[in-house]
């Protein structure tokens, strides 16, 4: 490992901050986000640091469990979106011929579908729940983690110490969990952290539009429940009501950016370089 | 790939777009009619004879493969079905909001295009500068800032606080215009802050793709030899770095034509803009199918049009792209 840079630092105690909060959920909002802690539209008193939104609720308690949603869509739909690039590209990257062939053509077929637009649709139709939308992101997502995957197997798999241990009889199954696996290990990580930044901007960006699951309260639901109030802009409450999960939601897909940046120079320092 | 094969690629992906904008609608369980109306719409009909009569009057009752004989024949002679929220055919819509968002990208697309080709070629040629740090900075931080999240901020400053411009909308409501140039103006007036959050939104990551291929090209030898040549600053900048580091740019334009409409349906849906964006916000929140069916059709469409020119483009300009060559 190069040393990590201070951007990435920057990334990671975003990313820890935001991981606290949200295991800290129950410790640290004041009232349960869904209660009717106070009269509707309340300017920030003591009582509620952030005020309230339109039918009562705490929006702090609201900000503070809303990091719940988005974390588990980054965990998530990052997890998901690797595995099946892993899964597609692994193997077109492993078996060669025919197979990769067809897998490819499988991806840049899938990379040619605009995405948001396929996303409104699907969201329509199967419904908007969490674990929807999160199934529906990696599916949409893979492609991309599986192309840079495949051109690592692919390089990996024609290394010495691989085809030594082919030649020694080592089972495919042993070959790509014992070697190839772990020499494409940062790439994971790589492809992890950006494609969970993609999943909270879609996230929040689904939310924003009206198509967030309307029993979770998430960072865009936030918003775009804000953003119904007629003339939110003209008073001063979107400083309380709008400005809060919006730079929340921001600094989130900003960690996780710069995180991956990082990750991205140690896999290749000759981006490092250019970059200086 | 040559041009024919090409067209064939997104001619097929088209089909697979067509296909999945019947089927899934109909992949839901029990009601046919459940492609139209959502249960939990107020225009939702209970009357089981109402029910048949328009499963009836919309073919829904019919056996799928002729439903989708008609579907596709329906998109062929430009028939997007009817929206239920306003009884108007859903082309018609199409029509009417289609051309602000093609305002609004194109706009858009243009000025972040001169701007990233303008400030990343003079950010690579002064590389290491802190004129070049900050701009890599503030361009990784543009590049990753939610699209909502800029046009909220340039809202608020140039809207609500300063009052210089326009709150929301495409034009100003009910006006009358003594001349088309008093209309060009107000929808000009209007277009500024839409079309500075999405040129902003793109700005990010073309300046960052300018700069990368114009440091690659510096280290060409054919630049160290046409500096040897004595050549002036100003034609080994414009004429040979920037001209080579156009090549990947170009490369990137489909994918940045894709950027910016998923841009376009977030800035729309913020500063109210009458475009395409707007039209799926508001038949999203009035669950009216026919219209975010008939939406999505078009933007795909488009999106897969500009993919389409975008590779014509690079074919003209790079002939290593041509027949036999490797592609990628």
């Amino acid at each position: 490992m190069r040393r990590l840079g201070g951007e990435v630092w920057f990334g990671l105690i975003l990313l820890a901050l935001c991981s606290a909060v949200a295991v800290l959920a129950p410790v640290l909002a004041p009232y349960d986000p869904r209660a009717f802690s106070g009269q509707p539209l309340e300017r920030p008193s003591r009582a509620h640091p952030l005020g309230t939104n339109d039918v009562g609720q705490d929006i702090l308690s609201e900000l503070i469990y809303g990091a719940r949603v988005s974390l588990t869509v980054a965990l998530a739909a990052g997890a998901g979106t690797v595995l099946l690039g892993l899964l597609v590209g692994g193997m077109a990257g492993y078996a060669g011929g025919w197979l990769d062939q067809a897998l490819m053509r499988l991806v840049d077929g899938m990379l040619s579908l605009p995405r948001l637009p396929l996303l409104i649709l699907f969201a329509t139709f199967l419904g908007s729940g969490l674990p929807q939308t999160i199934a529906v992101i990696s599916f949409l997502f893979w492609p991309t983690t599986a192309r840079v995957v495949r051109a690592q197997v692919q390089s990996v798999r024609q290394r010495g110490y691989v085809r030594m241990a082919r030649q020694f009889g080592a089972s495919h199954p042993y070959v790509f969990l014992r070697h190839i696996l772990p020499a494409i290990g940062p790439l994971i990580a790589y492809g992890l952290v950006t494609s969970a930044g993609h999943a909270v901007a879609m996230e929040a960006g689904l939310a924003f539009l009206g198509l967030g699951d309307p029993l979770v309260k998430s960072w865009g639901l936030m918003m775009r429940f804000a953003l119904n109030l007629p003339g939110i802009f003209l008073t001063d409450r979107w400083l309380w009501w709008l400005l809060p999960p919006a730079l929340c939601v921001t600094l989130l897909i900003l960690a996780l950016a710069l995180i991956g940046i990082g990750l991205e120079q140690n896999l290749n320092p000759r981006l490092a370089r250019r970059w200086r | 790939m040559g041009v024919g094969r090409r067209a064939f690629v997104y001619l097929l992906t088209f089909w697979v777009i067509l296909t999945l904008n019947f089927l899934l609608p109909r992949l839901l369980p029990g009601d046919p009619l459940a492609a139209l109306l959502d249960p939990s719409s107020s225009d939702y009909v209970y009357d089981p004879e109402v029910r048949a009569a328009l499963a009836a009057y919309y073919g829904l009752d019919r056996p799928l493969p002729e439903q989708y004989g008609r579907y596709l024949l329906g998109i062929l002679t430009g028939d997007l079905g009817r929206s239920i929220r306003l009884n108007r055919p859903v082309a018609e819509l199409v029509v009417g909001h289609l051309p602000w968002t093609l305002l609004l990208v194109g706009t858009a697309l243009l000025f972040s295009s001169a701007l990233a080709l303008l400030t990343g070629t003079e950010s690579a040629w002064r590389r290491g500068s802190w004129a070049d740090r900050g701009l890599v900075s503030a361009s990784i931080l543009l590049a990753n800032v939610p699209v909502y999240f800029a046009g909220m901020m340039l809202l608020l400053l140039f809207g609500a606080r300063l009052r210089w411009l326009p709150l929301a909308g495409g034009r100003t409501p009910f006006a009358r215009y003594p001349s088309a140039l008093a209309a060009a103006l107000d929808i000009g007036r209007h277009l500024i802050l839409p079309a500075l959050t999405l040129t902003l939104a793109m700005l990010g990551a073309k300046f960052l793709l300018v700069r990368n291929a114009t440091v690659n090209v510096l280290g060409e030898d054919f630049m160290l030899v046409a500096r040897a040549k004595g050549l002036p600053e100003g034609r080994l900048k414009w004429g040979h770095a920037l001209r080579n580091a156009l090549l990947p740019f170009v490369a990137h334009l489909a994918a940045h034509a894709g950027m910016a409409v998923t841009g376009a349906v977030f800035i729309e849906t913020l500063f109210s803009y009458p475009g395409m964006g707007r039209l799926i916000f508001e038949s999203v929140t009035a669950r009216d199918y026919p219209v975010i069916q008939g939406a999505f059709l078009v933007v795909s469409a488009v999106v897969l049009t500009a993919n389409f020119l975008a590779d014509l483009i690079n074919l003209r300009l790079d002939p290593r792209l041509r027949e036999g060559g490797a592609v990628g």
